[in-house]
């Protein structure tokens, strides 16, 4: 379990403190271990996850993995779990972890065209005449 | 714990000076929001104006009442003739141009009176808070760049006036990660809504670092050099003041101490068995529990050797539970007919019937029912 550098603190007192001003039911800047994903370079994603040693110190605190826009997704997603849920990490949220993972790369491939309209009927007759 | 945690003294350039200092004593003060809260909500009254309406207001006309028999209403009315405001209702609240109800005076109760023993107390918490990345980051400030939090920066950097001009305030921030925090307060600057735009509060921003010195040590060049950079506070380590420490009532401010306002902490404050050097019986507020991680005291070994255990079978209510439909889900049909089963493997449902076809009835049979 992790210390922080006092002992009145703890992330129970910390939740009752900010719950008063927070709409969410969960907040991950309360949680001494707390999962970040985000969209990386060419389609890829970006796992961050808050380490437990050094509460007091924001910036050595964290811990970054990246998957290429290459990785299939299921590796990608069982590469999130293993580090998350599989740690100790909230595994309540593993699926939403996932959730957010897929939706970021579905979000990053390119979007198809829409193929271009037959035109039936009058409509098509109209344009045939204007061609010839 | 058993060792006093200590913190990382950063130098000028961010990085770690190689000196530490142990946290002082007030970092340790019991984290209470409904003090701050309290006594913030105090200390915000205390630097009001009075304002009130003009005491002559709605009563500069001679009006009377017209009394009873008129058959309007016993209102004073304006006396006189020769403009349309002869006649009409005057004085009461209700009235145009009348006096507003319950005139505002200027002896109204603007100040409140906290008792120090609650200041000192809130000032206390409000700086145990101030040590808490997450309760920083709940406040929103920026402190992805900050090295550690507590911030302390060696005096060494501010000797001998090193940081008079704002400029070289700005690159101090910057370098011991403030920067971000200081770029939101930038980029937060909004015009006000309403009224208090014209009456000196034009613009609205968040707050962001406070740069807490010691005026003996540090000099006092560094508050000029500081003021200019929007949101950035400075304050003597001798002078916390609570509008400062937890603005808004929200505890969590980001501080910049320098070494020296950082190592007079303990003389301010003391600790919760020596009185303070320099407040008047003073000891810090101690701790309900010594242990505030909940979670952990119920796990741990000493308290789950002695608890019994759970009567009963576990129990959880299942709130926002979709009803299931027994004819299409065979375990909950089940668990309302345990006979269907059975039914389901004897295919009884489409068993014929074992005597074959029902035999007709005999022709007599209508014949005799249908006798007169």
């Amino acid at each position: 379990m992790a210390e922080h550098l006092q002992s009145n603190v703890s992330q129970d007192l910390v939740w009752e403190i900010c719950r008063p001003n927070n709409a969410y039911l969960y907040a991950g800047f309360v949680n001494n271990k707390a999962v970040g994903i985000q969209p990386a370079e060419k389609g890829g994603v970006t796992l961050t996850t808050k380490k437990t040693k050094h509460l007091n110190r924001p910036v050595a605190n964290k811990n970054e993995v990246s998957w290429s826009g290459q990785k299939s997704g299921p590796k990608i997603y069982k590469g999130i779990v293993n580090y998350t849920a599989k740690q100790g990490y909230r595994a309540d949220l593993r699926q939403e972890a996932v959730a957010r993972a897929s939706a970021i790369r579905q979000s990053q491939k390119p979007k198809k065209e829409d193929p271009e309209l037959k035109l039936r009927g009058s409509k098509a007759k109209k344009a045939e005449e204007k061609a010839t | 714990m058993a060792t006093r945690p200590t913190v990382t003294i950063a130098s000028h350039d961010g990085n770690p000076s190689g000196s530490t200092h142990p946290l002082p004593a007030v970092f340790k003060a019991p984290i209470r929001p409904d003090i701050v809260q309290t006594v913030h909500a105090g200390m915000a009254k205390n630097k009001r104006q009075p304002y009130a309406v003009s005491e002559k207001a709605g009563h500069q006309t001679s009006a009377e009442s017209w009394g009873t028999g008129r058959a309007v209403a016993r209102i004073p009315r304006v006396s006189g003739g020769g403009t349309h405001r002869a006649g009409q209702a005057a004085f009461g609240n209700m009235c145009r141009s009348g006096r507003m109800f319950a005139p505002t005076k200027v002896w109204r109760k603007w100040h409140q009176k906290i008792n120090l023993g609650q200041k000192r107390f809130a000032t206390a918490s409000a700086l145990a808070a101030s040590s808490v990345p997450s309760l920083l980051l709940a406040r929103g400030h920026q402190i992805s760049t900050v090295p550690e939090v507590p911030l302390v920066v060696a005096s060494k950097a501010f000797e001998g006036a090193a940081i008079a001009k704002t400029s070289a305030a700005i690159k101090l921030l910057i370098a011991v990660g403030a920067g971000p925090d200081v770029s939101k307060v930038r980029a937060s600057r909004k015009l006000r809504a309403g009224k208090g735009k014209l009456r000196g509060r034009r613009h609205r921003q968040r707050r962001g670092p406070l740069v807490v010195y010691h005026p003996d040590e540090d000099g006092k060049e560094l508050v000029r050099a500081f003021r200019n950079i929007p949101g950035v506070e400075t304050s003597s380590v001798f002078a916390l003041n609570l509008l400062q420490l937890a603005p808004g009532g929200h505890l969590g401010r980001f501080i910049v101490w320098t070494s020296s306002a950082f190592a007079a902490l303990d003389e301010i404050y003391g600790s919760t068995t020596t009185p303070s050097a320099l407040k008047k019986d003073f000891l810090l507020p101690s701790n309900v529990i010594h242990n505030a991680d909940i979670s952990r005291l119920i796990n741990s070994s000493e308290v789950q050797a002695v608890v019994r255990p759970a009567k009963g079978e576990a129990k959880t209510k299942r709130t926002g539970v979709q009803k299931k439909n027994p004819l299409k889900n065979k375990q909950v049909l089940l668990r309302l007919n345990p006979y269907a089963k059975a039914f389901s493997e004897e295919k009884l449902g489409s068993k014929k019937l074992e005597d074959g076809e029902p035999e007709r009835a005999a022709e007599s049979f209508a014949k005799t029912l249908h006798e007169d």
